[in-house]
């Protein structure tokens, strides 16, 4: 009872500093001059404001057999049929050239901000994906015996630890990027794989060099040779014990991937970047980035946990 | 009779310049039941983990039935399905249940079909007095239940010979009796067996041969009468007055 009394005195205390918190960054938002406005926000997210259907090329509206309106062009073949659409701005007759509106609709489309989220998720998946294998690769040869092997990873885990990633980045779309015709896309994949894979190589290393020798030596006795040891035994308990520093670098790629907004990759940093300057509500997009990233993170974290969860039914 | 284990004048230097094995022979017939004693750092694990190439030998010769583990020809991941071996610290996969470890080498060795393999399992953990402990995960059962389970796994590859290093010298005292009963149940089955020990019980009443190591060599070999009731050898002596 006096255990629970003291806990519950200390999350009222948490909860107050929680509310002291967010009441000081609402107070300064109410000093400074500036006008909050999160519906202008909205929009950039997902909006259903009307946008208009454009005729492909020159043509005549005619009523076709079935008592629809269609777009025929000059030598009098259907190009669009407009019987869909609820809000026509053409009549029968009309004469119509290249680009002009035809009808408008009201559908949702996705804006800019959340095109920026898909991209940032596409990237640091395929991103994850790689730097996992890479990375598993990289450790394995790090504890090799055989000594090029070793040597190697060494060389390659310092090179890349050792440089800061948007220099990475630079030169993976610029140099190797112009050598082997890559795109913005897949320069910024590789750049944060082989970023993320150094760092990967050394969690799988000290996860493998963590499970006792005896497991080794268990499967060789009974036959396995070293690599299916290595998948049947090893590293399925190294795994477990490398799943929450790998859950840290995972979210550290995330973030990271921010950077790849420096090679014109639209993610969610730079549609960030651009939606400011069009909303004139420059504190209102950043929070809102803000919060996209770390629903991203959570997500994965979470995901993580659960998988930790699971994995824990043999301790 | 052919020997089934050959040992001609083993020598093992450790990296670090340690000489662990000084030209120990030793020659085991099939079923043959081989105890070996001696005190601490004599050499025993060093011999007995030769025998399945955990540790390779800087010198001599060893043979499994009438393989030379050395040739150039021999696949030593096929050798060591012949010669199973228990640890002293059990070393079961945590990953995996009873049943899953006594399972994954018959399964990813020898690639033989689940269902079959699964009987065999069963039945080895029924053999072991383990059938209702099947699903538990090695951290939910007791020290002497591990060991069997260990066994079990061994057994799996149906080996012909069997190699135990201390099986009990990490056990409560209460739960030695039941390994060591699987293991003479093991015996008279006709199993080879060289088991490293300090039960001497287990020696005087299962071997067929008792050995005895000191510094790297083996100084005695005989048969557990003269073993134990009339030994010769003046280190055995000492050895023997300590111990029992
Ligand atoms: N991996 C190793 N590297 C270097 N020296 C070792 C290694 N393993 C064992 N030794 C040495 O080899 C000698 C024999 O060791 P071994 O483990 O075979 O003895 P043992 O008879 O099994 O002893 P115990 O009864 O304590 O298990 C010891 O002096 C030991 O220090
Ligand atoms: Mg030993």
């Amino acid at each position: 009872m006096q255990l629970n009394l003291k806990s519950l005195f200390w999350n009222a205390i948490f909860v107050l500093v929680l509310i002291s918190v967010c009441w000081l960054i609402y107070a300064s938002g109410k000093r400074i001059d500036y006008n909050w406005n999160w519906e202008r926000v909205v929009p950039y997210i997902a909006t259903n404001a009307a946008s208009s259907i454009n005729a492909p090329a020159d043509g005549e509206i005619v009523l076709a057999a079935n008592n629809q309106l269609v777009l025929q062009n000059l030598s009098g073949d259907t190009i669009v049929e407009l019987g869909g659409y609820s809000s026509l701005s053409v009549y029968e007759g009309d004469l119509i050239f290249e680009g002009d509106s035809l009808a408008t609709i009201e559908e949702w489309r996705i804006g800019p901000i959340l095109q920026g989220v898909i991209t940032t998720i596409k990237i640091s998946a395929w991103s994850l994906v790689f730097a996992l294998f890479l990375g598993l690769f990289i450790g394995l040869m790090r504890i090799s015996s055989n000594p090029a092997l070793k040597k190697l990873s060494v060389v390659y885990i310092e090179l890349i630890r050792g440089t800061p990633l948007l220099v990475q980045i630079f030169i993976v779309y610029f140099f190797i990027g112009t050598v082997l015709d890559l795109e913005r896309f897949t320069a910024g994949v590789i750049a944060l794989s082989v970023f993320t894979s150094a760092y990967v190589a050394e969690i799988v290393r000290s996860g493998i060099q963590s499970i006792p020798k005896g497991q080794m030596e268990a499967a060789r006795s009974l036959g396995m040779n070293y690599p299916k040891a290595m998948i049947y035994v090893i590293l399925p308990q190294a795994f477990k014990q490398t799943l929450p520093p790998l859950a840290g670098q995972f979210i550290n790629l995330i973030k990271d991937s921010s950077l790849v907004s420096v090679i014109s990759i639209t993610d969610l940093t730079k549609a960030g970047r651009e939606v400011v300057s069009g909303s004139f509500a420059p504190f209102e997009v950043w929070f809102t980035v803000a919060a996209l990233y770390l629903i991203l993170t959570s997500g994965l974290s979470w995901a993580i946990q659960a998988l930790e969860k699971k994995l824990s039914a043999s301790d | 009779m052919k020997n089934i284990i050959r040992a001609e004048k083993v020598n093992k230097i450790y990296p670090n310049g340690c000489h662990a094995l000084k030209d120990v022979s030793v020659n085991v017939d099939k079923g043959e039941v081989i105890v070996i004693v001696g005190p601490s750092g004599s050499g025993k694990s060093t011999f007995l983990r030769t025998l399945n190439q955990l540790e390779t030998i800087n010198n001599g010769a060893i043979e499994i039935d009438g393989i030379d583990m050395y040739a150039r020809s021999t696949d030593i991941n096929k050798l060591r399905q012949d010669v199973g071996m228990v640890f002293q610290g059990f070393n079961l996969f945590p990953h995996k249940t009873a049943l899953g470890n006594v399972m994954l080498a018959p399964l990813k060795v020898a690639n033989r079909a689940p269902k079959e393999v699964k009987k065999d399992a069963e039945s080895l953990l029924k053999k072991v007095g383990l059938a209702d402990r099947q699903d538990n995960y090695p951290n939910h059962l007791s020290g002497g239940q591990q060991q069997r389970v260990a066994i079990a796994r061994a057994l799996a590859m149906t080996p012909n010979i069997m190699l135990f290093d201390e099986p009990t010298s990490a056990l409560d005292p209460e739960m030695v009796g039941e390994v060591l009963d699987v293991m003479k149940d093991l015996a008279k089955e006709g199993m080879t067996m060289v088991v490293v020990t300090h039960e001497m019980g287990f020696a005087k009443e299962v071997a067929d041969r008792v050995m005895f190591m000191e510094d790297g060599e083996l100084l005695v070999s005989d048969t557990p009468n003269n073993f134990f009731d009339t030994p010769s050898n003046p280190r055995l002596q000492k050895f023997l007055s300590k111990v029992l």
